[in-house]
């Protein structure tokens, strides 16, 4: 059971932080594109992913250090 | 006799850091995201935090695997001792030979070996062992595996780029993922201190408790937190030296993207299975991550008897260092001349260890553990793809050519 339990977190966080991650590696990109009409909305984009990622990172730590959670 | 213990419990803590400072940061410092002094202090702070976060390891070693008493089987220092000096002389042994091995398995396997002997089978808690060690040891690289192979795959996916008029590929711009394996080693070096740390951390608490200065069941002191933390912090700082010396060398090909993948899997999964009290080998997980990552890759495959070859060595490590454990446990157990000879032996092993990698030149493969892993998966189809890039690299730019020649440029920077 426990060993479920951590397969289902480490896929999850896992998947979470990639996707996350590289959705703003992407959004980075398309606002460098040449042609594009609206780099800075693309790049906001980008940066909120990366935010969100870095969030994902510091709410399972969160979760994982006894300190915060007793 | 207890003192002993916890000096050369503190030392394997030493060099489990020093070992594993290149499992974490040598990708970053390869792809050159970061400098390799910062990237060295980083992992020792990273790995003294880590030792802070949880104490669940800690608890499954000194609570859960032996028996430590009240009105149980009594276990002295003499038997930790035997099993701390059976883990370090096979550790030497594989490390010499080049063999994949486990330091945390070993560890393992020489205590359960020395308790075995001096004690009895019924001072193992058969069911502990196989829960928190056995299982995780054989589930956690499968599925930190599994992870890096879907999050590979789903990082490909979602930053492939393609002309939505003329299919053919844009320039990938994965550079990113560069900057992101900092932040993603630096989990890896941390995830390293909640578990590895903690082994030590367990086996001087056992000393305790077996000395009975500490009550039995109890979790570790905040001094016997404080010295781990500290010892696998400078053991990580001083062995983070031998990869800057190995930088020339190269690694084995790992593109940012998949290292990203693989490393995120690493860390999450050992974080996970920390906070749950399993003890794991570090390095097995990080090499499930890289084999599976690889798999990841388009146009890999894998090399099976490689990896068949790294399993069988992580199957010998429980038992063989048990033997030495066991044998050792013999020798103590002959009274204060076999501790003596134990004692003797056991710092000759290690001095002799010490100089001998001063000797040595060091080269990626005993710096790197996670190395063999990624040897285990071959890029067969490299140069068929590389001519199929470069076809298309060229009908793009005869292309785009024409019309913009800054296209061009920004073509040729594909692969970054």
């Amino acid at each position: 059971m426990e060993l479920l339990t951590v397969a289902g977190a480490t896929l999850v966080s896992a998947a979470v932080v990639v996707t996350l991650y590289s959705l703003g590696v992407r959004f980075t990109a398309i606002a460098a594109d040449a042609q594009q009409t609206s780099p800075r909305v693309k790049r906001s984009f980008a940066n909120i992913c990366f935010a969100l990622c870095g969030a994902a990172v510091l709410f399972g730590l969160y979760l994982i250090i006894p300190y915060f959670t007793k | 006799m207890v003192a002993l213990v916890i000096g050369l419990a503190l030392f394997f803590d030493f060099t489990n850091g020093f070992h594993d400072t290149a499992n974490a940061m040598a990708t970053p410092i390869a792809t050159g995201a970061i400098k390799p002094r910062t990237a060295v202090a980083l992992a020792a702070v990273l790995n003294l935090v880590g030792a802070f976060l949880s104490t669940e390891v800690a608890k499954t070693v000194s609570g859960g695997i032996i028996r430590e008493g009240s009105g149980g089987v009594q276990i002295t220092p003499d038997i930790i001792f035997a099993g701390l000096m059976g883990a370090v002389l096979w550790n030497m042994a594989t490390w010499l030979k080049g063999l994949p091995s486990s330091s945390s398995h070993a560890l393992f396997g020489g205590l359960i070996g020395a308790a075995i002997v001096g004690v009895g089978f019924s001072s193992v808690n058969l069911e502990t062992l196989l829960q928190k060690v056995i299982l995780p040891a054989v589930f956690a690289p499968v599925i930190a595996g599994l992870s890096a192979y879907v999050c590979t795959r789903l990082a490909y996916a979602l930053t492939s780029r393609q002309d939505p008029e003329t299919g053919t590929k844009l320039t990938q711009k994965r550079g990113g993922f560069r900057t992101g394996q900092v932040f993603t080693s630096s989990l890896v070096a941390l995830a390293h201190g909640t578990n590895d740390a903690q082994k030590t951390m367990g086996i001087i608490t056992l000393v305790l408790i077996a000395a009975g200065t500490q009550a039995p069941g109890s979790g570790p002191q905040l001094w016997v937190i404080t010295a781990c933390a500290l010892a696998i912090a400078v053991g990580t700082y001083a062995g983070g030296w031998r990869i800057i010396r190995t930088m020339g060398s190269g690694l084995t090909e790992v593109k940012p993207a998949q290292g990203f993948a693989a490393e995120t899997s690493t860390a999450s999964s050992i974080l996970a299975s920390s906070h749950l009290g399993f003890a794991l080998s570090t390095t097995q997980v990080a090499s499930g991550s890289v084999i599976g990552s690889g798999m990841g890759r388009r146009g890999t495959t894998v090399r099976w008897n490689m990896v068949g070859k790294i399993a069988l060595g992580w199957i010998f490590t429980l038992p063989a260092a048990g033997i030495v454990g066991a044998l050792t446990a013999l020798l103590v157990k002959t009274g204060v001349v076999g501790v003596l000879i134990a004692a003797v032996a056991g710092s000759a092993a290690i001095l002799f260890m010490f100089f001998y990698s001063r000797k040595s030149s060091v080269s990626h493969q005993n710096a790197v553990e996670v190395e063999e892993a990624g040897q285990a998966v071959r890029f067969a189809k490299k140069k068929a793809l590389a001519r199929a890039r470069a076809e298309a690299k060229a009908k793009a730019q005869a292309d785009a050519g024409a019309t913009n020649p800054k296209e061009n440029q920004r073509l040729s920077g594909w692969n970054s």
